[in-house]
């Protein structure tokens, strides 16, 4: 009762300093709840964007608009010779957020970076298991407790990481928002008072926004952190309205309700770039949509059959189709604007006679297969039944049949996972932290058969490669390796790549400062409203 | 066809053609069911002749004609009359061939749940004793869940599918039949015609599918004719909710469903297939409450 009545206090508070003249506050008709407000504990971005990039930061912090690091909370590091020990020097003077629940004594130093990963890599930690269920699925998924021998203090701000084998993706990984920094000091408090929960429910961090109330599937409201290591926000509110409906965001963001809304419907984008009150940035997304072939079954085992099939795909109607044009299509499993991108690689031209050719030539007859399209609609493909049918169209004409399945969500990627799965199937991969090893390794590695690796795909020759590149420090010669990689698989071709979508966000014409970020995410520091 | 049968059940006299004018001359009396009359009877010839009328292959996609809005709009094409969907399909003939599967769902789904249902409730009103209550209990579990919620478990189970669709829907509709006809069966059995065939020595079967079973058909006519209309608008929800019909079928709930992202932009891919469930449901409604009026001899006025 008394959390409830604090939290009735806060919104009231917020909404009188919504009402004052003088303040400014920026609505965001956000896609969905979030899962938690801890986000070490969970993997969707929409999380991410109310916990991470709000309230929290990070050692290390992706630069805006990029996929290069700079520094965060750390304000510089030494990597020692062997490359398996990171030291970093925090900043100084950095305040945690004061507010109604919670107010800091001290300044943020190496135990709240000791604290924030300890609980995400030692099941003794008492905040590993603070939640019913926590699983650390991205530290889990990014390898670090394997990776990460230790995490030590060495002083106030200093903190030493040693690593059990070289990780080149290392400073990147800890860019992510799962790496999130918490107040080992707010920790300490909870757990003394035996409200641990409280944790997920009302964070607290360094970030530029403090958490102010949340109400699911309605509204979370946060204010401007005074105390900013980065000075303080040019708006004084910040509010997610919570609308999951594209039409509907589209309706607020047209009568001035909220001021930008993430994942508009491709068919909306050419009416909101005519209307005069609107703008609309777009931008290359960091992803890949494909169609994965299962390379152990019989006769998609054979190169030959899965590049006449790839002959037969025309990506460009998919784009158009799907995506309205608002996508490109895809040639390597990467996407264009990453490091290393081999642009020397040529696309399979769209030619039904050739893959009929090369069908009869590999000796394949009356095939008929399924092809897996997802229930759901993801940035890199909009509509997957809408591409499936395209691609059943197109195989009809060289003699393929093809009979499409669904599944619902969570099951389609469960099944899909399965080495001996019947068919093709369609998914997609959005970048995590920019490195291309996100991408070849996670996505087409060995030790991901069975798992992220839906083509079920072992080659001895790409394997080596994409390892090794993980295991180099220098960029250049990592390039040539990853550069060397794409033609292998462009060789072998395990997939069908289809397309990279573009990252379209509408918003209002008096927003300033948005920046896009190539890694999907929605930060609202620096975002400004002029009148 | 259901208008044939009701026919041949009702006229059990020699005089069947003055039955005929009887009835319809009561159905007569209802102008909208005869105006649902008679657009069945246009949906039923559009689905017989589909290849001859519908201008283009339902399947075909035409890349270089994506999203053409209808002819009488600007930037519409004569070729394709309603527009063409996402993928280039011509919206008519989809519409056209949909008539097809959505009176196949209802004549399938009907009989199937019809003739079940009679089976089962005609033993259940007959035997009565432990074989209704076992019957009827079992029916009662069935009737709790809320009928799309049921067809979408066993559409889960079975695995999505028009075929599928069609066997939980009519599993769906099964209580409503028998119930209907154990009523009658009970009230009919202990009549005097009754008890003459079975001391003239009739055996079980024919006392049950002989005697009774012909003199409680019309309330069973008229709840075909609106299970029918309900069999089309559950196949269309299971279509919507990517559970029936699978891609490229031109099925009308599927159309609807693949079609929402247009909504605020090119309202014909959406508008139209609505309207069709719409029209098609009204006029075997219309048409069922007509059948009502004309078999149900309360409501007769001579």
């Amino acid at each position: 009762m008394k959390k409830l009545t604090t939290l009735f206090a806060a919104t009231a508070l917020a909404t009188l300093m919504a009402g004052s003249a003088w303040s400014k506050t920026f609505v965001y008709c956000s896609e969905g709840s979030p899962e938690g407000f801890d986000p070490g504990l969970y993997t969707a971005g929409t999380t991410f964007d109310a916990a991470a990039h709000t309230v929290y930061n990070r050692l290390l912090e992706f630069k805006k608009g990029t996929t290069e690091t700079e520094p965060g909370l750390a304000e510089s590091w030494t990597i020692s010779d062997d490359g398996l020990e990171y030291t970093f020097k925090l900043r100084p003077g950095v305040k945690f957020q004061t507010t109604e629940f919670f107010t800091p004594t001290r300044e943020f130093n190496s135990d709240d970076v000791v604290f924030s990963y300890e609980r995400q890599l030692k099941a003794d930690n008492p905040w590993n298991k603070y939640v019913t269920g926590a699983s650390w699925e991205y530290a889990a998924g990014m390898g670090f407790p394997e990776v990460i021998k230790s995490v030590e203090k060495v002083d106030d701000l200093t903190v030493k990481f040693t690593l059990t084998r070289k990780e080149a993706p290392f400073l990147a990984n800890i860019a992510m928002p799962f790496a999130s920094i918490l107040s080992k000091e707010y920790a300490d408090k909870l757990q003394a008072e035996g409200k641990m929960n409280q944790m997920n429910q009302m964070p607290l961090g360094t970030g530029p926004f403090a958490f102010v109330a949340y109400q699911q599937d309605a509204v979370i409201r946060y204010k401007a952190n005074p105390d900013y290591w980065g000075g303080k926000q040019k708006i004084d509110d910040l509010v997610f309205a919570i609308t999951a409906d594209a039409s509907v965001r589209y309706q607020k963001l047209q009568a001035g309700e909220c001021h930008l809304m993430p994942f508009p419907n491709s068919a909306d984008v050419a009416a909101m770039k005519a209307d005069p009150n609107l703008k609309v940035m777009e931008q290359a997304g960091l992803n890949v949509a494909y169609l994965a072939y299962n390379t152990t079954q019989a006769p998609f085992d054979k190169p030959e059959v899965r590049k006449a099939l790839n002959k037969a795909i025309n990506k460009q109607a998919i784009v158009d189709a799907v995506f309205q044009g608002a996508a490109q299509p895809a040639t390597n499993p990467i996407p264009p604007t990453m490091w290393s991108y081999n642009d020397t690689l040529q696309d399979d031209t769209y030619d039904l006679d050739a893959a009929k050719k090369m069908l009869e030539e590999a000796g394949v007859k009356d095939l008929s297969m399924k092809v897996w399209a997802m229930p759901v609609s993801r940035p890199y493909m909009l509509n997957a039944r809408r591409a499936a049918e395209l691609m059943q169209a197109d195989f009809a004409k060289i003699g393929v049949k093809v009979e499409i399945v669904s599944y619902e969500w969570a099951e389609y990627l469960d099944k899909s996972k399965a080495k001996d799965r019947d068919g093709a199937v369609i998914l997609g991969w959005t970048g995590d932290n920019g490195d291309p090893d996100n991408f070849l390794d996670t996505l087409l590695g060995c030790n991901a058969v069975g798992g992220n690796n839906r083509a079920q795909w072992c080659n001895p020759e790409f394997d080596a490669l994409v390892k090794k590149a993980k295991d180099t420090s220098d960029l250049a010669e990592r390039t040539k390796l990853y550069e060397e990689a794409q033609v292998v698989f462009k060789r072998e071709a395990p997939w069908a790549t289809l397309d990279h979508s573009l990252s379209v966000v509408p918003m209002r014409k008096n927003v300033e400062g948005f920046v896009q970020s190539p890694l999907g995410d929605f930060a609202f520091d620096g975002v400004d409203i002029v009148e | 066809m259901s208008q044939a049968a009701a026919t041949s059940a009702v006229s059990t006299d020699p005089s069947r053609r003055a039955r005929l004018a009887e009835f319809w001359y009561y159905f007569s009396e209802n102008r909208g069911a005869v105006i649902g009359l008679v657009f069945f009877l246009f949906l039923v010839l559009l689905a017989i002749f589909a290849p001859i009328i519908a201008p283009h292959d339902p399947t075909a996609q035409y890349r270089d004609a994506v999203l053409i809005p209808p002819v009488w709009q600007e930037g519409g094409r004569a070729e394709f009359l309603l527009g063409t969907d996402a993928v280039g399909r011509d919206m008519l003939s989809r519409l056209i061939y949909g008539t097809q599967f959505s009176l196949f769902v209802g004549v399938i789904v009907t009989t199937l749940s019809l003739v079940g249902g009679i089976f089962v409730g005609v033993i259940a009103g007959y035997f009565r004793g432990w074989v209704d209550t076992v019957i009827m209990r079992v029916m009662d579990i069935i009737l709790a869940f809320p009928s799309l919620l049921l067809a979408l478990v066993l559409v889960a189970v079975l695995g999505p599918g028009l075929t599928n669709a069609m066997i939980a829907i009519a599993l769906v509709f099964q209580p409503h039949f028998v119930r209907l006809t154990r009523a009658a069966v009970m009230s009919e059995k202990n009549r005097d015609y009754v008890i003459a065939a079975k001391v003239a020595g009739a055996g079980h079967g024919r006392l049950m599918f002989k005697t009774i079973l012909p003199n409680c058909m019309a309330p069973l006519i008229v709840q075909a004719t609106l299970s029918f209309s309900s069999a089309i608008l559950d196949a269309a929800a299971l279509g919507f909710l990517g559970m029936g019909a699978q891609p490229p079928t031109p099925e009308w709930g599927t159309m609807l469903a693949e079609a929402r992202e247009f909504i605020q932009s090119k309202w014909w891919v959406v508008t139209l297939p609505g309207v069709a469930i719409l029209i098609t449901v009204l006029a075997i409604n219309l048409m069922g409450d007509g059948l009502r009026d004309a078999l149900d001899p309360k409501l007769k006025r001579s």
